[in-house]
């Protein structure tokens, strides 16, 4: 998932380019007194000389293969190292030799015990340096992956949370309840027994989407049902302009699935397709096993998406409740329905032991 | 006196009936010249019948009820029948505008119709100013905000169907040739779209350009860095690919 995490160092600022040198230069200083003190080489002036020249040459070494090498895999990141140190400690050696006056025909000619001492030297302590500027990295890089690794929990735990709290709020849709009520109330004056007919339509409706014991799951079938006389409500207040079909096959209708996951679609099918429409037109809800999964679709012929209109915030929720239940085995994917309109479809793993059986 | 004429338009059939009903009952005398179903055809039924008194549905297919009183602005009185709330409708009650909620009770409308009676004879009609103040409330009624003018959703070719990806699911979107390319966390697709026309219409709160060529949405952003030449760049979210922030585009992130 993080690309960078396990390449340390892949990004380096300047700040820590200037961090490494400053840490190097002190350890270099500290071994050219750690030389002194047991009497090698000529004088701590020497040595720390030589040791600034070996240690900041393989310093600046690494620091260059970290920007000039590609260091995306393990392999590659500490063969890199292992070049840059050899040829940090040869050219540092050289270098500290030059400055502080040691005859480099010596090495030239074939006396060079010197020289691979002090190469040998060197390598032996850019190594230990190595390897502490290294597991700091790793600290680091673990505090941070760590600390990716909450927030992303949190995250997680946050939307899943408000795609749940979204999910009671769309269960009454108090716009929808008034506008039904008030086609209801009109009805009583024109057409009681259509009125009779859209309130048991409503009680439906209403019974379903609110029941508690729902909460968790409900079939296909029930929630089809549910949306059948949602959809009867819609066609008293639409009449010619709505038509609709279902197209379920049984062997898919216990199928259990979160509740409140389909009727957005529709309702978004409604609201945002069919509704504006003068001639208004058909929504269709399918159903179908296919590849292992379960395929739902809601389809509509209306005017179509506005580019700049509003998603719908169901869709968002709909989307975050089905990576917070199945991850990444469930998707919703937004289509352009042909001749027009659109198609909105839910892809979900098919379970065969998730049917209910009552 | 000539008789009053009026026409109604309602989407909803049910309440259409209703309102005829209502009205001949409360108002006999009011000739009903005709009822449209949808706003294109209640502005075909004023402008050809000159009727003294509209009542328009606000949410209609085909034309607003608020477009068509703006297009018979000096044609005839207007009495907007909405569904919202009753207090924010109260506020655009005015001499020339009147409005009536949703279930239309018999009170209201007899209240209406007294008042439409009192001041027919004025000849007043609604103003281009009334109606655009009208039009700023309903919009701040439904939460219409700004994003409704920024570009939601981009349209990507799969096969043969099209498909709708929302931009809030786009890392970022970056120039390639001819095409943009359009990353999401699950893939990447090419559009027609140029860089250039994208970063017009795209929420710029959201989507920032970091290059000629690169808008990345800033909430895909995990962390901003330097590299050793100096220039930005950025880590993304659920991505591991990062992104090159060009120097003219720097000055974006100097304060974080």
């Amino acid at each position: 998932m993080f690309g960078c995490a396990h390449m340390p160092g892949l990004v380096m600022d300047r700040k820590r380019v200037v961090k490494s040198l400053l840490l190097t230069a002190l350890f270099n200083t500290v071994i050219a007194l750690f030389l002194t003190h047991l009497e090698y080489g000529k004088g701590f002036a020497v040595n720390l000389i030589v040791a600034q020249c070996i240690g900041l040459s393989i310093c600046g070494a690494i620091l260059a293969g970290h920007f000039l090498v590609d260091t995306s895999t393990r392999m590659r990141h500490f063969f890199m190292i292992l070049v840059a140190m050899g040829a940090g400690a040869a050219l540092g050696s050289l270098l500290g030799a030059a400055i502080a006056g040691f005859p480099l025909e010596a090495v030239f000619q074939g006396k060079a015990t010197f020289f691979f001492q002090l190469v040998s030297i060197g390598i032996l302590f850019g190594a230990i340096i190595t390897y502490f500027f290294f597991s700091q990295e790793r600290i680091s890089e673990t505090r941070r992956q760590m600390q990716d690794e909450r927030i992303k929990r949190l995250d997680s735990e946050k939307t899943a949370l408000e795609a749940h709290l979204k999910m009671l709020q769309a269960q009454i849709e108090p716009h929808f309840l008034f506008n039904s009520l008030s086609t209801v109330l009109t009805l009583l004056d024109t057409d009681a027994k259509k009125a009779g007919l859209m309130l048991t339509d409503l009680i439906h409706y209403l019974r379903v989407s609110l029941s508690k014991t729902r909460a968790e799951n409900t079939t296909l079938h029930q929630e089809m049902e549910m949306i059948r006389a949602y959809l009867n409500i819609w066609k008293i207040r639409m009449g010619d302009r709505l038509e609709y079909h279902f197209r379920i096959p049984d062997d898919v209708k216990a199928h259990v699935i979160p509740p409140m996951l389909v009727q957005p679609l529709v309702e978004n099918a409604l609201k945002h397709g069919l509704e504006p429409a003068t001639e208004g037109g058909i929504v269709a809800i399918t159903a179908v096993r296919e590849n292992g999964g379960l395929k739902i679709s809601v389809t509509d012929t209306g005017q179509g998406f506005d580019e700049f209109g509003d998603a719908g915030f169901g869709l968002c929720s709909i989307r975050d409740r089905l990576k917070s239940l199945y991850g990444d085995k469930a998707r919703l994917t937004l289509s352009e329905n042909q001749p027009r309109g659109l198609k909105a479809t839910i892809e979900m793993p098919y379970d065969t032991n998730n049917r209910d059986h009552r | 006196m000539t008789q009053t004429t009026a026409i109604i338009a309602e989407d909803e059939e049910e309440l259409r009936n209703y309102l005829l009903k209502k009205l001949t009952m409360v108002w006999p005398e009011l000739h009903i010249l005709g009822a449209a179903e949808n706003g294109v055809a209640a502005l075909e039924l004023i402008q050809r019948l000159r009727p003294h008194v509209a009542f328009l549905d606000i949410r209609m297919p085909g034309l607003s009820g608020m477009a068509v009183a703006k297009k018979i602005i000096g044609f005839c009185r207007v009495v907007f029948v909405t569904a919202y709330d009753q207090y924010a409708v109260e506020a655009f009650e005015t001499e020339a505008v009147d409005y009536l909620l949703k279930p239309v009770t018999r009170e209201r409308l007899e209240k209406t119709v007294l008042r439409l009676k009192e001041t027919l004879h004025k000849s007043v009609t609604p103003s281009t100013e009334s109606l655009a103040a009208i039009e700023r409330m309903l919009a701040g009624i439904t939460g219409k905000d700004h994003r409704k003018t920024c570009l939601r959703w981009v349209k990507v070719q799969e096969g043969n169907r099209i498909q709708l990806i929302s931009v809030d699911d786009v890392c970022y979107f970056k120039a390639s040739d001819k095409y943009t390319l359009v990353r999401t966390v699950t893939g990447e697709s090419l559009i027609k779209r140029s860089i250039k026309n994208l970063s017009a219409q795209l929420d710029p709160d959201i989507f920032w350009q970091i290059h000629r060529g690169t808008l990345v949405n800033v909430r895909c952003i995990s962390g901003v860095s330097r590299s050793v030449t100096g220039r930005g760049v950025i880590r993304l979210k659920d991505v591991p690919e990062s992104l090159t922030i060009s120097r003219s585009c720097m000055h974006l992130f100097k304060q974080m």
